[in-house]
């Protein structure tokens, strides 16, 4: 604990920087996280740029930076990048979708000092996998994973789940243990940006998500490797996610524009002030912008959140599933049994079990109707 | 996955031969430490570690029976697995099952008082056993006798063993081979009252998934077993994807793995800094014994720790 420092308004020392370094990607997934208004967001900060975000976020604490996206490999000086966050000593591990990055590229890569790769996957076989990803991509990612066991980088496959592809969760364990993965996380779909658009066409059915734990469960208990990494989806848990570990707390994420945010969705909710890189030290946009400070701690807090046990578990859970659902960004999280608004998840959740057909899932950079999505375009 | 089959009560022959294949896969005779045991190639010590903590096991066994029994309503059932009990505890003191074992602790150069203590008991082996008893207390009759199953494998095996250690290890007195002369013709006796019951009672396709499962989970806990003694042997070291930060004094020493970072306290960093991958958890915990008079466990401590490095891909271990 240092004492003293004024300029520390009790902002906590984030260790992990989420680095999205473009919202560009060959793939069109229809889960994809970032804001539905992703072309509105450009890059706004070159390699130089970064490499002082980077030596700030060390000073801030920062040990682990995860090069996002988009697709990072989508930038020509990735290498670069990838260098500075090696320099300012911070552990650089690269989540990518295995393209269009080549074998040349990820040599580079290494040589510039990255550490750990996250691939994505879409699904454990060709057919559904491309299918979400909405281009042909399975059979690259195929070698790309080789190509990073190869060159003796830490390797972890991450698959989204939804109720196209939780019936073959233990088959996407087999292709992590195929693969030769340290790791493979089995990501159930969290409903922000594109995913929040097409909710009803990727939400499962309960049952879908018992027969996932159970394989879950036989897998992890056959042995050691890959490590699982497996966490009930919150709107069938009746608990809310501790999201990002705290809002402004462990994680800052830096946007392709430059823009400091607690999450990569934080600005789906309206009139947050966040600032950018750009134009103020990381420290500021960390500790001081009120966007930051708005959910920090616990005194935003509403009962029941107030007064409950658990708010030092779940932190009250997840800021913008409370304004997408309630329109009240500083509401109880409807994943939440306590919540007063719980009966909205409740509702999802039961329209997930009735016989009705489901929507088809729009992708990622589909014209968007007027039923729209989110509340309000995100990027502002 | 919903064929129409999918739901269709197997026939006996069949639900047995579904038994029998997860036995043939999964069972611990295909463990390479159990591999290693029957050709040879363990050390005396690696043999007096599962000796020891295998003992922990053997003690889990009638607790795991009283259970079942309690479950059961028929008194013909009852009549007949009591006698597993009596097996292992014997009729009187200085009988059974549990006494073989400690002869058998005794025939490895073991003392029979600290083996009985169980006090170098692994934490993994702990975890295996205390599991399969969570396992039986949770789960009704069939399952229960189900996960016993593995005993359609064992009689195979302990004819193995002893073939084994008489001819790979002469200083083994023979005559602490007693466990498994016995059960050479307990495990068939038992495993054959064990499926009849099971094939019987399993009424519904839903039942025999049941048992099947029962079964599987009970071979990984046995595997899981000697997982956790071959761990005790291998030599630890960072593993190469993981960054140790010591460097700021103002924080705690860290661990920096993909997407985790993994706070030490002093202890924690003392043991890992003597993973160098020449020194296995045994030599560390004495290091550590020797450093620090006053730790109450060392062994305990540095093997809950590389335990949970392992677990969190901090540390890798080599042979």
């Amino acid at each position: 604990m240092s004492t003293g420092t004024a300029s520390l308004p009790q902002a906590p020392r984030p260790m992990n920087l989420v680095a999205e370094l473009t919202y560009r990607c060959p793939l069109r997934c229809s889960y994809c996280s970032n804001p539905l208004a992703y072309r509105d967001v450009h890059d706004g900060l070159d390699a130089g740029a970064w490499s002082r975000v980077f030596r700030e976020a060390a000073a801030l604490g920062v040990v682990h930076v995860g090069l996002t996206g988009g697709e990072p490999s989508t930038r020509a000086d990735l290498a670069q990048i990838v260098a500075a966050a090696a320099e300012a000593g911070l552990y650089t591990h690269l989540v990518t979708a295995g393209m269009p990055l080549k074998e040349a590229g990820l040599a580079a890569l290494c040589e510039a000092g990255l550490r750990s790769v996250q691939l994505s996957f879409q699904d454990s076989e060709a057919e559904p996998s491309d299918a979400v990803a909405g281009v042909t991509a399975f059979e690259t990612k195929l070698a790309f994973a080789g190509w990073v066991r190869a060159r003796s980088l830490a390797l972890s496959l991450n698959f989204v789940l939804h109720r196209h592809n939780l019936p073959r969760i233990s088959e996407m364990i087999e292709l992590a243990c195929r693969l030769d993965a340290d790791r493979v996380e089995l990501a159930n779909t969290q409903y922000h940006g594109w995913a929040w658009l097409n909710r009803e066409a990727l939400l499962p059915r309960r049952e879908q998500i018992e027969e996932a734990a159970r394989a879950v469960a036989r897998a992890r208990a056959a042995g050691n490797r890959p490590e699982i990494v497996f966490v009930l989806p919150d709107y069938f848990s009746d608990r809310p996610k501790p999201c990002m570990g705290g809002w402004g707390r462990r994680t800052l994420v830096v946007a392709p524009d430059g823009r400091v945010l607690p999450c990569h969705a934080a600005r789906s909710i309206p009139g947050l002030e966040f600032w950018s890189a750009n134009d103020r030290s990381l420290e500021a946009c960390w500790t001081e912008a009120p966007g930051m400070q708005a959910f920090r701690g616990e005194s935003w807090m509403p009962e029941p959140c107030r007064s409950c046990d658990l708010r030092a578990v779940d932190f009250g859970g997840c800021r913008c599933q409370a304004y997408a659902i309630t329109g009240d960004a500083a509401a109880t999280d409807p994943a939440c049994a306590l919540a007063p608004q719980h009966d909205h998840v409740v509702a999802a959740r039961l329209r997930t079990a009735s016989g009705n057909p489901r929507p088809t899932a729009r992708h990622r950079g589909e014209a968007i109707g007027p039923d729209g999505g989110e509340r309000t375009p995100a990027g502002a | 996955m919903s064929g129409g089959g999918e739901s269709q009560w197997l026939a006996p022959a069949e639900f047995e031969a579904r038994l029998r294949r997860i036995g043939e896969e999964r069972y611990h005779h295909r463990h390479p430490f159990n591999l290693r045991m029957h050709d040879g190639s363990l050390t005396r010590e690696e043999i007096q570690a599962w000796v020891s903590n295998r003992y922990y096991y053997q003690t889990r066994i009638p607790i795991k029976d009283g259970m079942i029994l309690s479950k059961a309503t028929e008194p013909a059932f009852r009549r007949e697995w009591v006698r597993r009990i009596h097996d292992h505890d014997g009729r009187k003191a200085g009988e059974g099952g549990l006494e073989l074992w400690l002869s058998l602790a005794e025939a490895v150069g073991l003392s029979r008082d600290e083996v009985k203590e169980q006090r170098g008991v692994l934490p993994g082996v702990r975890r295996a056993c205390d599991a399969y008893v969570a396992f039986v207390e949770s789960h009704d009759l069939l399952e229960s006798v189900a996960a016993s199953l593995t005993e359609l494998f064992a009689g195979d095996i302990m004819h193995v063993r002893i073939a084994a250690f008489e001819k790979h290890y002469p200083w083994v007195d023979t005559l602490g081979l007693e466990y498994f002369r016995t059960r050479t013709s307990q495990a068939p006796r038992d495993a054959a009252e064990g499926l009849h019951h099971v094939l019987s009672q399993a009424r519904t396709r839903s039942d025999q998934e049941r048992c099947l499962s029962a079964l599987e989970r009970k071979c990984e806990i046995l595997w899981s077993l000697l997982d956790a003694i071959e761990l005790a042997f291998a030599r630890p070291r960072l593993s190469p994807h993981a960054q140790l930060r010591r460097d700021d004094a103002e924080a705690p020493a860290l661990v920096v793995v993909p997407e985790r970072a993994v706070k030490l306290n002093a202890s924690g960093l003392e043991i890992l800094e003597l993973c160098d991958g020449e020194h296995n958890a045994r030599e560390i915990a004495a290091e550590i014994r020797r450093r620090h008079s006053e730790a109450s466990d060392p062994e305990a401590d540095v093997h809950g720790f590389l335990d949970e490095m392992s677990r969190l891909l901090v540390v890798e271990f080599t042979r």
